[in-house]
């Protein structure tokens, strides 16, 4: 039996280096065949919007969350009410190749997973 | 069943109240290190009605007394309720 | 202890770190991958520089370098099933297609690479 695994994103991208941890971890996985699930929520929904990190000396977290789909993570959620929140729209927070869900219980979501990575 | 485990002091930063929105009914929460300033009785936020757990020797630490409604644990029903709970998630920072 | 590989072309001295990687992106050309590949014993046709290109170009989309899964995908997404297939790209890049395909386009190591 499987497992499975979904990554809780609740960081903003360049404050801290939780947001990058929690992408090393989730293409690690995938690399091993455990293919988790992603759910941006809290300050994570900030990950998915466009950003320039040139202008800091960073690489592109958005760009490299834009590769999930290449490396089979396909299924992405985003919590509603944590973008209404922080006033960003849908159409703000893209993954382009993926299932992009947004999620109004993000609870119901948690409990059907065996294991939960927080970053 | 969801058990969802705070380290953080309410005060300090928005990891219990997070961990809040993303409660489902019947999960469980344990309140451990600085997360146990929130079992006080005025607790700034307020907390399911069932099943919060606090860690008995890291409010005793800090001088917490643990609210009536809340059930204070020891290291070995930690254990206990991490086994009887999936997943478990972890809310730190 | 500093690594001291370089690749000479054309006169130019070009430093290479201990996995034979460009040290530094900027120094890659059409004639560095050539020299790279011979390093790994392949000679390059039409079908290495398509499979390059498209890894360059990934790159630069997603600022990241493929692991296989990626590159597979990726590939196949742009050059059709016939091509998008992990045997064709283990003929081209021996023996771990994206690890040597990066390091010849002149890519950063791939980190996931297991």
């Amino acid at each position: 039996m499987t497992n499975s695994i979904l990554a809780l994103c609740r960081h903003a991208p360049y404050g801290t280096t939780f947001a990058r941890e929690g992408l090393e971890a989730v293409l690690a996985c995938a690399a091993m065949d455990q293919i988790p699930e992603v759910l941006f929520i809290n300050d994570g929904v900030y990950q998915l919007l466009a950003q320039n990190p040139q202008a800091i000396a960073e690489k592109s977290l958005y760009r490299n969350l834009q590769a999930l789909p290449m490396f089979g993570v396909e299924r992405i959620y985003i919590c509603q009410r944590s973008a209404t929140e922080r006033g960003l729209a849908l159409s703000q927070l893209q993954l382009t190749g993926a299932d992009v869900q947004l999620l109004e219980d993000p609870g119901s979501l948690i409990r059907r997973f065996d294991q939960v990575l927080s970053f | 069943m969801t058990l969802h485990i705070v380290n953080q002091s309410p005060h300090a930063g928005s990891a219990l109240r997070d961990c809040l929105n993303a409660f489902a009914e019947g999960d469980a929460l344990l309140l451990i290190e600085d997360g146990v300033y929130a079992a006080q009785e005025k607790a700034p936020l307020e907390l399911p009605e069932n099943d919060v757990f606090v860690l008995s020797a890291d409010a005793e630490a800090r001088g917490i007394a643990i609210a009536p409604d809340l059930t204070a644990i020891d290291d070995l029903r930690w254990v206990t309720l991490c086994v009887e709970h999936t997943p478990i998630v972890s809310w730190f920072r | 202890m500093e690594q001291t590989a370089t690749l000479v072309i054309e006169g130019r001295e070009i430093p290479l770190d201990k996995e034979g990687f460009l040290r530094n992106l900027d120094d890659w050309s059409p004639e560095v991958a050539s020299a790279i590949a011979a390093q790994e014993k392949i000679e390059l046709t039409h079908d290495h520089w398509e499979v390059i290109r498209l890894l360059q170009a990934f790159y630069r989309e997603f600022e990241l370098s493929p692991a296989m899964r990626p590159l597979v995908k990726y590939i196949g997404l742009h050059l059709g099933p016939e091509k998008g297939r992990s045997i064709f790209l283990m003929q081209l890049f021996p023996p771990s297609p994206a690890k040597i395909g990066s390091k010849i386009a002149g890519l950063p190591k791939p980190t996931n690479c297991l």
